[in-house]
């Protein structure tokens, strides 16, 4: 079976690398140890005043020096959202020990996905052109509006001039992105590819995340973020850059590089929906697991761990936990589903920092646990209170959008193969 | 290796400054029409230059059907609806099959999404404050809105994605279109780009001195800048089994692409023009052409003193004496620089080109530029059998797209075939 699979996909893809810039670390290191201890990142903003918002709490990237990361001479172009993600750039880079060469960076690139890009940049835009008029438009700004501009200035940083491509689609960015970075590996365009995606907190973004009553609480209760609890009502927002960085399996194995993980497959669609509502039934985010399941030449029952896509909205944690229900739970199968969403918040290309958090579990043979997860909705296998220690065959990274936009990927643990 | 399923485009549709349907188009391709002319969609007051290819007369109600609301749709997702609309019929999939709509998706090229609505929200959130700004005007501003209504209208189950790359997400999003179907993931692709004209937008450009106040001249001495456009292009992508199974007629094929970075500059090219040597010979590895092949090149042609330079140095370090036996040209000068939709837009400039036989014209051009020294096309169009068309699209960021397309008729099938 995995023979067949091989053949059709072209080649295996190892995860050799992550980067992070989270609201629960910067790096590997710190951002594990977070990760696992169950820590939550999220409280009060800081980085601006929510002002009549009955919202207050959010997941801010805290502690994060750019000039770490970043040479000075380019970080004064760069915006919040391009240091973030030129930041988690370099640090996947160096995780996987990948150096960016005159020989190998035609063959290096960068698959980016955001959801809402530079925000912050183009509120200030549009506010000097209005209220002062077109002279008063800063030209520094506008090479940062575009939502290519953070890929953009990590080559320019970092030196790789291979594909280059931002994608966005809401909920599902970076998965997305992850996606087609398999892809871009697969058919033989790319030896190194960095996926994942970036999102900005910003005053602006903040005010009308709330006023479309997408932040907690937007009912009643208490503010809270709670993915799969009977007592959610909203979720709360974060921000951050998670990249993974991908190659060709047997290239990574010849220059002994660690390989965290592999994804073996991967699953795009859509169902019909309101532009910005979360999908009701579970046909759609079934239909896509199965084509990634497919695409990965697996059954619903090898899988073993799901990383979820539910961030505390009422709808979306309820539709997705029965289509969980209804496609792993048979026979006995009961796989463990979890998220990162309780503890580092909702920032939509957040699929990225999730494949980081699922590659790292697949890699230490552990679990995170869904923080602010008490009450559990449905009797699903949830990680609650503290990490759980297991080893994975496959595991699922979820990504479900608003407006019916599914991208699902299945990772696998390095080991499965040679012992199939 | 997968992906040597041959992926040929089979519909086309496009509302631009030019024409309001792919046959307006082309007609206006072949007649060197100039679409650039006074902005009347929105104020243009302040700027330093007034001139566009807006697109005139569009009414939604008449090119959408009525079972389709128009309520929360943008001005972008109204043309990339209406272009979708007229690609499906072109490629006689409308209305679209029901066993169809399951492994159909939709990639999308964006640009400013639906910043021309989002500017009165704006304005009001400035002058008023947050709780008398209409916030649920923000529901259309990003461009993946356009993708989903799409999707959504025509009740689809594939893939769905928005490519951000500026001025190449158009033709970024017809090469991962592409790549969807070759490797699987789906059976029809319905991919192309929307960039809808805005003061936003506009002033951007203004403040970055790079529009020409009169038209854009590409490849001339005198050019002074781009012409900024709008327009909406959507092409229908399907397997060449398929087409040819249910007897479509075909435009060509999209025979490959590439994508490369400059990494040099966020707004200026690299004058070594590297990203774009490189993005030139991906797309040929990636075709399985060489420089011999390729009989026209739709150029990016800005009509900016540095594009248009590195583009022609570019075009010759990768084609060599070559480079002077190929017509190169811009239908910028045309329809304007449609920034996110321009890859897609252009895509079917060359489509067209190869299936009706003929190579647009670079207009506006009066003197030559001692650097730009390629044929331009630049006395009229001229008509020409041909076989295989590059298409170049360069952006903000250093992002780099060649798209080339190839002819793809039932001798050629046959010959390859055998």
């Amino acid at each position: 079976m995995s023979g067949a699979s091989t053949h059709l996909q072209g080649c295996r893809i190892a995860v050799t690398g992550v980067g992070l810039v989270t609201p629960l670390g910067i790096g590997r290191e710190d951002f594990c140890k977070n990760l696992f201890s169950g820590v939550c990142a999220i409280d009060e903003v800081r980085g601006f005043d929510t002002g009549s918002s009955p919202s207050r709490l959010a997941a801010e990237v805290r502690g994060f020096s750019p000039r770490d990361f970043i040479s000075v001479k380019n970080l004064r172009r760069m915006d919040k959202i391009s240091q973030m993600a030129v930041a988690a750039a370099r640090m996947a880079l160096e995780d996987a020990g990948v150096a960016v060469t005159p020989e190998n960076r035609d063959r290096i690139g960068i698959l980016l996905g955001s959801a809402f890009g530079a925000t912050d940049i183009t509120v200030l835009l549009a506010e000097a052109l209005l209220s002062r008029g077109a002279s008063y438009v800063n030209p520094i700004l506008v090479p940062n509006t575009v939502m290519n501009a953070p890929a953009g200035h990590a080559s320019i940083e970092l030196g790789f001039r291979g594909v280059n491509t931002t994608v966005t689609h809401f909920g599902v960015s970076a998965e997305n992105a992850i996606s087609y970075a398999v892809s871009e590996i697969r058919r033989g365009r790319a030896d190194v590819m960095l996926a994942g995606g970036v999102d900005i907190l910003s005053k602006f973004y903040y005010e009308a995340l709330g006023r479309f009553r997408g932040l907690s609480p937007n009912d009643e209760g208490p503010e809270g973020s709670r993915p799969f609890d009977l007592r959610r009502n909203g979720f709360i927002a974060g921000e951050g850059c998670g990249l993974i960085c991908l190659e060709p399996w047997d290239a990574a194995c010849a220059r002994g590089a660690k390989i965290y993980c592999e994804i073996s497959g991967t699953g795009l669609g859509s169902s019909p929906s309101p532009p910005t509502a979360w999908p009701g039934d579970t046909d759609g985010i079934k239909r896509v697991l199965k084509r990634a399941l497919q695409n990965a030449a697996i059954e619903p029952a090898d899988v073993s761990a799901i990383m979820a896509a539910a961030n505390g909205s009422p709808t979306l944690d309820d539709t997705e936990a029965r289509a969980y229900e209804e496609m792993f739970y048979a026979d006995g199968h009961a796989p463990f589903v979890t998220t990162v969403k309780g503890a580092a918040g909702e920032s939509f290309s957040g699929g990225g920092i999730r494949a980081c958090a699922l590659a790292l579990s697949m890699d230490m043979n552990y679990l995170p646990p869904v923080v602010g997860l008490l009450r559990p909705l449905t009797e699903l296998n949830f990680i609650m209170n503290e990490s759980r220690k297991t080893t994975m065959r496959h595991a699922v990274l979820s990504g479900i959008s608003f407006g019916g936009t599914y991208a699902c990927l299945v990772f696998t643990n390095r080991e499965t193969k040679e012992v199939i | 290796m997968e992906g040597r399923k041959r992926i040929v485009v089979t519909g086309l549709g496009t509302i631009n400054a030019i024409g309001g349907s792919t046959a307006e188009f082309a007609s206006s391709l072949k007649k060197g029409v100039c679409g650039i002319a006074p902005i009347d969609l929105f104020e243009t007051g302040g700027f330093h230059a007034a001139n566009g290819g807006q697109i005139r007369g569009f009414n939604s109600r008449r090119s959408i059907p009525p079972e389709f609301s128009l309520k929360r749709m943008s001005r972008a997702d109204q043309l990339s609806f209406a272009a979708t609309l007229e690609a499906l019929a072109d490629a006689e999939l409308w209305p679209i099959p029901a066993l169809v709509k399951e492994n159909t998706g939709v990639a999308i090229g964006g640009g400013s999404g639906g910043l021309l609505e989002a500017e009165s929200f704006y304005a009001r959130l400035m002058q008023k404050g947050a709780d008398r700004a209409k916030f649920s005007r923000l529901s259309t501003i990003f461009c993946a809105s356009s993708t989903d209504r799409i999707a959504s209208l025509l009740g689809l189950l594939g893939p769905k994605s928005t490519f951000m790359t500026a001025c190449s997400a158009g033709a970024t999003a017809l090469g991962y279109a592409r790549d969807l179907i070759a490797g699987g993931m789906a059976d029809i692709m319905l991919a192309g780009g929307v960039e809808p004209m805005c003061r936003i937008t506009y002033a951007a450009f203004n403040a970055l001195k790079s529009i020409d106040p009169d038209v854009c001249r590409p490849f001339d001495l005198d050019r002074a800048g781009l012409s900024l456009g709008e327009a909406a292009a959507v092409m229908v992508l399907e397997p060449l089994e398929s087409a040819r199974r249910r007897g479509a007629k075909i435009y060509g094929e999209i025979l490959g692409y590439g994508v490369t970075c400059d990494s040099f500059h966020m707004t200026a090219p690299d004058e070594q023009a590297s990203g774009a040597v490189r993005a030139m010979r991906a797309a040929l590895a990636d075709a399985g052409r060489t420089i011999y092949d390729i009989d026209y090149i739709n150029a990016h042609g800005t009509g900016t003193p540095v594009n248009d330079v590195t583009e022609t140095r570019a075009i010759k370090e990768v084609f060599g004496r070559r480079a002077y036996d190929i017509p190169v040209s811009s239908t910028k000068s045309m329809h304007a620089h449609t920034l996110g939709a321009s890859g897609a837009l252009e895509g079917i400039v060359s489509l067209l080109a190869l299936a009706q036989g003929f190579i647009p014209p670079t207009i506006n051009y009066k003197k030559a530029d001692p650097q730009c020294d390629l044929d331009y096309v630049t006395s009229g169009t001229r008509k020409a059998q041909l076989r295989t068309v590059l298409s170049n699209s360069f952006a903000f960021g250093g992002n780099n797209t060649t798209v080339i397309f190839g002819r793809c008729d039932k001798e050629s099938v046959s010959h390859e075939r055998g």
